[in-house]
């Protein structure tokens, strides 16, 4: 099996395994957690495409890896295709279109844009459910008992997994990197 | 009007828009008017849960050994309590055998194949929960080829949990009763009084910040106590009657003093428990 070949199998497991992780955790650990109307939302798989995202310099890599995925993700957990599917590749190609504007990544600035992407994906989501009627809280309510705490678990769990994912990325694209 | 479609970024832009409402146009209403979603989609999501169930297998033996660690600590506490219920166990299992029984041969009698009560059920594990706020789902390792239905209603150890809302081939996604967006389906449920004055109504929501399940749209409230059961009416197509919801918390008017809400403390926990019990109907009602 060619080297390239083996490099993109390792990063679609690498983003199956944070997909299947983020329905896992929900179930497992985070089920608990919605009390007093508090609801956290783990996005392992956003953390993961944003770390590739970063590293990866195929647009069209980036976009397909977007839109597979994001189509997987609608229709395993949500049931219903369009949000992710729509949502996370457009993410992904802006982050891809302004990532020339840092010269070198690191923790600070991969963190403030996963924490874009999460507030924008968060808001995007939260804005087609509600007009789909598939939502039932307001702004107020999302911003405060959603999005807060989703934030906050998520950059939390960003802080503790970067250096074994951003390893991980950087191994898995060092190949195409290489050749440029 | 030419300068307009010479802009590249806006055409893609407004493609973009039109795509993702098409999208969720079509696919909010084959989940609301389809029984299965479309082939392929039923394809990629089997696909999806049987790799998934390879991670959840593992993950809820974990689940299952927490949970029974934390049970020790109440264990000698809830064996006296249960010892003294087991020699009434014992005299209502006798009660309810010859009961069943009875019940049986009187249907015979009156040539009445099923009622509302009859229902066979099917076990299965649950693989994963999605990480959305409003979309309550579960999803669970059984599909149509073991016999289910779309709006079958399930079960855990104590009580109801939810519906089943899509049925792949070898997976299912179950909406929980905690599920809280404004077009999930409802329950026809029933309270059971002290008398033959049985109090009909419909769960249609959850409250959040109680934990407590809603029931509308209630005929009477005339005798209704806290404590009292509730449970399923059976007069809503695919739900059989007799399946324990929870208990009466109270009972509380709207805003503008009109109607009467019941709140009920479901019976079944929504997140300690791995496995859970599918019913299914032998009474073919509405669909």
């Amino acid at each position: 099996m060619p080297f390239k070949t083996r490099k993109i199998i390792g990063q679609v497991i690498f983003i199956l395994l944070a997909f299947y992780l983020d329905g896992l955790i929900k179930w497992s650990f985070l089920n608990n957690m919605n009390i007093e109307n508090l609801t956290v939302e783990p996005q392992l798989m956003l953390m993961v495409l944003v770390l590739l995202t970063f590293r990866i310099d195929s647009r069209r890599a980036i976009l397909t890896y977007g839109i597979v995925f994001g189509l997987i993700y609608d229709s395993y957990y949500f049931g219903i295709i369009g949000l992710y599917t729509i949502l996370l590749p457009l993410i992904l190609v802006g982050i891809d279109h302004y990532k020339y504007l840092f010269a070198k990544s690191s923790v600070g600035y991969e963190m403030s844009v996963y924490f874009l992407a999460l507030t924008t994906l968060q808001a995007g989501v939260f804005l087609l459910e509600k007009l789909f009627r598939l939502a039932s809280a307001d702004v107020d309510d999302f911003i405060t008992f959603i999005l807060g705490p989703t934030l906050l678990w998520n950059i939390v769990v960003f802080f503790i997994l970067y250096v074994p994912f951003a390893d991980l990325s950087d191994w898995l694209v060092k190949y195409r990197r290489g050749t440029k | 009007m030419q300068k307009f479609f010479s802009n590249k970024k806006l055409i893609i832009l407004m493609i973009i828009i039109i795509v993702t409402f098409g999208l969720l146009a079509v696919s909010v209403n084959v989940r609301n008017k389809k029984e299965t979603p479309p082939f392929v989609q039923q394809v990629g999501n089997d696909v999806v849960s049987v790799v998934g169930g390879v991670f959840a297998y593992p993950v809820n033996a974990v689940k299952n050994t927490s949970s029974e660690f934390s049970d020790l600590y109440n264990t000698y506490q809830e064996n006296r309590r249960l010892k003294s219920k087991i020699g009434d166990l014992a005299q209502n299992q006798a009660k309810l055998k010859v009961v069943q029984d009875e019940n049986k041969k009187l249907k015979q009698e009156l040539k009445l194949n099923s009622t509302l009560t009859d229902y066979d059920t099917t076990n299965a594990s649950v693989l994963s929960r999605s990480p959305s706020s409003w979309q309550n789902y579960l999803t669970i390792n059984r599909g149509s080829t073991s016999g289910l239905k779309k709006n079958m209603p399930v079960m855990s150890g104590k009580g109801l949990i939810g519906r089943i809302i899509e049925v792949d081939k070898v997976s299912s996604k179950v909406e929980l009763v905690s599920t809280d967006n404004e077009i999930n389906d409802k329950f026809a449920a029933e309270i059971l009084g002290d008398k033959d004055t049985n109090v009909t109504g419909v769960v249609s929501r959850y409250d959040d910040s109680t934990g407590d399940i809603v029931m509308e749209n209630v005929n009477s409230v005339k005798g209704i106590k806290k404590g009292q059961k509730v449970i399923t009416s059976g007069l809503g197509g695919r739900t059989p009657r007799g399946l324990y919801i929870g208990k009466v918390h109270g009972l509380k008017k709207d805003n503008y003093g009109m109607t009467n809400s019941v709140y009920i403390t479901p019976a079944a926990e929504l997140r300690n428990f791995t496995v859970v019990t599918v019913i299914k109907s032998t009474v073919s009602g509405e669909k």
